[in-house]
């Protein structure tokens, strides 16, 4: 992190929110440091100053436990992304998501942009373990696939609980809860990722697609905030109002 | 690791709070400047004098004096204390109720307006709105509504403004502007009094652990969270810096810029609120009170007051940069800005930075060192100055003091390891041309200038020949012996040129052509020299290498001469020539030079030039067969020159040629510009036998003169074929084809008298139609333009009519214009215009004109 950054005001605001352990600090540290390594738990909250091209974001890394769980509506007040995280290998963190965490989101924009994220893809899908998996397969005979990998690619060392279609079906109950337009948000397949921190499949996708679709309302908050310039032309329609108002 | 941010310092010792018998603990203490209250269990009320010192050693310590202490009209010690120093007034919190003492006599001062009784907390706003400077604003909780008063404080009385209600009954406060900051049973929350907006923060069970609520700064609040957090939180409930992470048994918190000071029951732990890290723990037992004042941080025991007094900034910045903590160190240095004044601040940062840079350089991590140095704006020569021997001995410069880094020199900083070293060089080689195309170097450009030569010298650099041939200002006596050593004797060569020494620069390159010295990187040095000598101003120097140079390699050398810029010649052409007559080669190509590229019109180098071409020549001829290639091409020289130029001396050629039965082409053109063209013709027609030569020759000789001058030509060369004197008799096939080819430049009548009566129409078909033609279409483009004369003739006969004008009437009655008689005769003349006057008159006229009168005086003059 440069520490010239740390300075500057953000433009907008993500919030990682998931139970403990379901690898939100890892999440962001493959994203922002390139590497895996052994978090701990963490505590309260922590966040990141991202520079996305000419704009600056910040992405809150909360606190899992159910200790800290009063603050998570405090870090989400304002947030413009809120990345819900659950661990592929466990039903119940996705159960958390809907039962704890939705809860806190109240607080964010009213035009927040949801993301659900299932983490620890490596553990359970081959295609989540190599960055590059397809290619380096094919290439290899099946020999040498049993020399090099002792588990055999196919054949998941953890039974996988939650499917993509769960994570598909309960972003579209978000949207409904939330009574969002189903126009304006995007859809359930954009913002549904499986992901795995410690190789890093799909991480920076995941980052790189919420700031995609962040980028109109970071234009926004920044024409709303800093309006140097005058517009003539809206002072003279209500020049002309006015007196319609008066008589 | 740690940092050293705070130093206890003991204020106040437990002997001076109570007398011998009593035991009394501290309750809750106030400080304002130098005036610190504390209050005592057994509800004495002390007033002590706070100096601090500073001695010899730096350390700080404080000198405390009480000037007063009065035992409290309460049951109860204080609960809380805050002074109001604009009002002279102490406002006291005791027994559930709020009440003024005066803050010099500590005697109690009878408050009119409204009594504040049942109160459990009060906050002071430290961000006012009233803007009355005389009163101090308050939010107060009591105990029996659920509601916070927000009341004025004033020299004698407290009024009431306002009762804001609250939803449930608030155990702690803060305050700032319209904000309250409110810890509630079960959670805190931010309320606006004016607006009566309010925002839930987070929950918190106050009953379990004790709420901390702290205002630290404009719109700003530092909570204690579950988990012993220390969660901050803004006007809008938003918050904007991570949080720091306190142990669980937190009983009070400060803030003192960048850092979080919290107390738990052993320790004071200090985080800094840039980073949220931990970084300082110190043993502290029996705390009870931590607070800060104005920037002081005040904690107590039961038994004693100490002060947390910071270290200074630059001192922890130091401590953070000894161990190497540079993110850390300019983290915090970047955090101070707002608190020390901008210059300073700009002085300091600056130098931190160009210390993270120096650590990061050591490190070798080069490209972080670099953009620090960049940014710290560091001058080159610190850098340049840990490379032994890279700045100039004449150098000005010393290190800055204190210095800015561990490093006596690069071999120390590599630990002797020379891939190490290398990685540096490389490193500097890229800082210092950026330097240098930047303003970073102004006002030592010698310094930076004479470090880069160094560096590319002994890193064999192709750049070192570019710095040298731009504008530099590397230093010749230390560079010299550098370049030397390295053996880069062309780059030092140029640079001893680039410092107006010629002389030497030239001796040095002679010494490596001549293979006395060595110098790997040039290739082509000789052909370098001779460019140089061309451009060389210095005729002296000329002089002294073109006999080297010419003795080495005329064709190159001669270019000493031949490439000298035309326009500021110095060279004499004559001294030159002279000079050259040793190495004839060289003088050919020098002639040529002058001749035929700058087209000299002179006689005498044109005839030199001739001469030489024809020696040559002549020499070849001399010499066997195997040369006809060479002699083909001179003798083309010799012909061109012999035919372009008319400068030469063309009777001297003549008598050189003579002699040679071969060189009739030669001979002929000479002849030929004589104007004897019979003579060339005849040794072109009967001794060359080459007729297209001879036509050649009637081009080439007639181009110049005219038709008639051509025309002449080929009838003497027609005259040459027809001589039926001539050995072998007349030659009719050349001269039918002659007549055939260039019918146009005959005249037809002449050549039809000349020919013999036997020949066949048929043979001169062609050129008979071709003269039979030119004649027609001569004859009638002169019609044509005898008609078109005519026409233009009459044309202006009718226009000198037509201005005439019509015919003038003459009477007896008319007057004449110039005399006004009457004429009698009718003879007269006419002015311009048709005006009739008498014709003496007339002459009269003409003869008193202004151009009449000039001419008759100069006539007289001329007689006189």
């Amino acid at each position: 992190m440069h520490a010239q950054r740390k300075m500057r005001k953000p433009d907008i605001k993500m919030v990682i929110l998931g139970d403990m352990n379901v690898g939100k600090t890892s999440l962001l540290h493959r994203y922002t440091e390139r590497s895996f390594k052994d978090t701990l738990s963490t505590v309260g909250g922590a966040f990141f100053l991202k520079q996305w091209g000419p704009y600056n974001i910040s992405i809150w890394d909360t606190a899992g436990r159910e200790q800290f769980h009063g603050l998570g509506s405090m870090y989400c007040r304002g947030a413009a992304a809120v990345i819900l995280t659950y661990d592929v290998t466990s039903w119940q963190s996705l159960v958390q998501l809907e039962e704890r965490f939705l809860s806190l989101t109240d607080s964010a924009n009213g035009d927040c942009i949801f993301a659900i994220v299932g983490n620890k893809a490596d553990l359970t899908d081959a295609c989540a373990r190599d960055v590059a998996p397809k290619a380096v397969r094919l290439e290899e005979g099946d020999e040498s696939d049993h020399l090099e990998c002792p588990t055999p690619p196919h054949t998941p060392t953890v039974h996988k609980q939650v499917m993509r279609e769960d994570a598909l079906a309960l972003y579209n109950r978000i949207i409904h809860s939330k009574v969002l337009e189903k126009r304006t948000s995007p859809p359930a397949e954009d913002v549904c990722f499986e992901t795995s921190a410690k190789t890093g499949y799909n991480v920076d996708t995941l980052f790189e697609t919420l700031f995609e679709l962040l980028l109109p309302s970071i234009i926004c908050t920044q024409t709303q905030v800093e309006s140097p310039t005058v517009c003539l032309e809206d002072y003279e329609e209500m020049k002309k109002k006015k007196p319609v108002c008066c008589t | 690791m740690s940092v050293k941010a705070f130093e206890l310092v003991p204020a106040v010792e437990w002997e001076q709070l109570t007398a011998e018998k009593a035991r009394a603990a501290v309750e809750c203490i106030e400080c304002c400047g130098e005036h610190l209250y504390v209050c005592t269990s057994d509800c004495v009320l002390h007033h002590f004098l706070l100096e601090a010192r500073t001695t010899a050693k730096g350390r700080h310590t404080y000198r405390t004096q009480k000037l007063l202490q009065k035992v409290l009209n309460s049951k109860k010690p204080a609960a809380e204390l805050k002074a109001a120093s604009a009002l002279d007034r102490l406002v006291v919190l005791c027994d559930a109720a709020i009440s003024l003492v005066d803050m010099l006599t500590l005697e109690a001062v009878p408050s009119g307006g409204a009594k504040l009784r049942g109160v459990t907390a009060f906050s002071v706003n430290e961000n006012p709105v009233t803007g009355d400077a005389f009163c101090v604003e308050m939010a107060v909780v009591s105990a029996r509504r659920r509601a916070v008063h927000i009341c004025t404080v004033h020299e004698d009385r407290v009024q009431v403004l306002k009762e804001v209600v609250t939803p449930e009954q608030p155990c702690a406060l803060a305050m700032d502007g319209y904000f309250l900051c409110l810890a509630l049973p079960m959670q805190y929350m931010i309320l606006n009094y004016s607006t009566g907006v309010s925002q839930d923060l987070f929950p918190y069970n106050s009953q379990e652990r004790k709420p901390i609520v702290k205002r630290i700064g404009r719109e700003e609040f530092l909570l204690a969270a579950p988990g012993g957090l220390g969660m901050f939180a803004n006007a809008e409930g938003i918050s904007q810096r991570a949080p720091v992470s306190w142990s669980e048994g937190v009983l009070a918190a400060a803030v003192c810029f960048p850092y979080v000071v919290a107390l738990d029951e052993g320790f004071v732990t200090v985080h800094s609120m840039l980073d949220q890290q931990l970084k300082q723990t110190l043993s502290f037992r029996e705390g009870h009170v931590l607070q800060d004042f104005e920037g002081k941080v005040l904690l107590a025991s039961t038994k004693a007051v100490f002060v947390l007094v910071p270290l200074p900034l630059e001192t922890q910045i130091q401590d953070l940069l000894a161990s190497r903590r540079v993110e850390e160190a300019l983290v915090l240095t970047e955090g101070a800005q707002r608190n020390i004044p901008k210059d300073k601040f700009q002085m300091l940062h600056k130098r931190i930075l160009q210390q993270a840079g120096f650590i990061q350089f050591g490190q070798l991590q080069f490209s972080e060192a670099k953009e620090h140095f960049r940014r710290g704006q560091l001058d080159v020569r610190e850098l340049i100055s840990l490379y032994p021997l890279l700045l100039p001995a004449s150098s000005s410069f010393t290190r800055c003091q204190p210095p800015l880094h561990e490093f006596a020199d690069l071999s120390q900083l590599a630990q002797g390891d020379p891939e190490k070293v290398e990685r540096c060089k490389h490193f500097l080689i890229g800082y210092l041309r950026e330097a240098r195309a930047g303003e970073a170097a102004n006002g030592f450009r010698e310094d930076v200038d004479t470090a880069l030569l160094k560096l590319y010298a002994e890193a064999g650099h192709d750049s070192l020949l570019d710095l040298l041939a731009s504008e530099n200002a590397c230093l010749l006596a230390d560079s010299a012996p550098w370049l030397e050593k390295h053996h880069r004797y062309f780059a030092l060569g140029i640079l001893y040129h680039y410092n107006g020494q010629d002389a030497v620069a030239l001796q040095l390159w002679v010494r490596v052509v001549n293979g006395d010295l060595c110098d790997p990187t040039c290739t082509n040095l000789f052909q370098y020299i001779v460019d140089f000598l061309s451009r060389c101003p210095n005729l002296d120097l000329v002089w002294k290498y073109a006999d080297w140079a010419l003795q080495k390699d005329q064709k190159i050398g001669v270019q000493i001469f031949t490439k000298r810029p035309i326009s500021k010649e110095l060279l004499n052409a004559d001294d030159v020539i002279t000079y050259l007559q040793k190495h004839h080669r060289a003088l050919l190509l020098y002639l040529e030079h002058l001749v035929l590229e700058r087209k000299v019109q002179r006689e005498k180098y044109h005839t030199h030039l001739a001469v030489l071409y024809a020696d040559q020549v002549l020499g070849l001829l001399s010499r066997p067969a195997d040369t006809r290639e060479h002699l083909a091409s001179a003798r083309t020289k010799l012909q061109h020159l012999l035919r372009e130029s008319s400068l030469y001396r063309v009777q001297l050629l003549l008598g050189k040629l003579q002699d040679s039965e071969l060189l009739l082409v030669e001979r002929a053109i000479l002849h030929g510009k004589l104007d004897e063209h019979d003579t060339a013709l005849h040794i072109l027609v009967h001794q060359l036998r080459d007729t297209t030569a001879a036509e050649d020759y009637c081009t080439w000789a007639s181009a110049a003169r005219g038709h008639a001058h051509r025309r002449r030509l080929y009838h003497h060369l027609l005259g040459r074929y027809l001589d039926p004197d001539m050995p072998g008799g007349p030659r009719a096939v050349e001269a039918v084809d002659l007549l055939n080819r260039h019918s146009e430049v005959f005249d037809a009548v002449q050549v039809l008298k000349l020919l013999p009566e036997a020949w066949s129409l048929g043979l001169l078909h062609p050129f008979l139609c071709g003269a039979l033609r030119a004649s027609v279409h001569a004859c009638r483009t002169t019609q044509v333009a005898l008609g078109l004369a005519r026409a233009e003739n009459l044309q202006l006969h009718r226009d000198r009519l037509k201005y005439r004008g019509g015919p003038i009437l003459m009477s007896e009655k008319k007057g004449c214009h110039l005399c006004h008689n009457t004429f009698r005769d009718p003879e007269c003349m006419c002015l311009p215009g048709g005006t009739p006057v008498h014709t003496h008159c007339a002459a009269q006229k003409l003869q008193d004109t202004p151009i009449k009168r000039r001419l008759d005086r100069t006539h007289t003059s001329n007689h006189t």
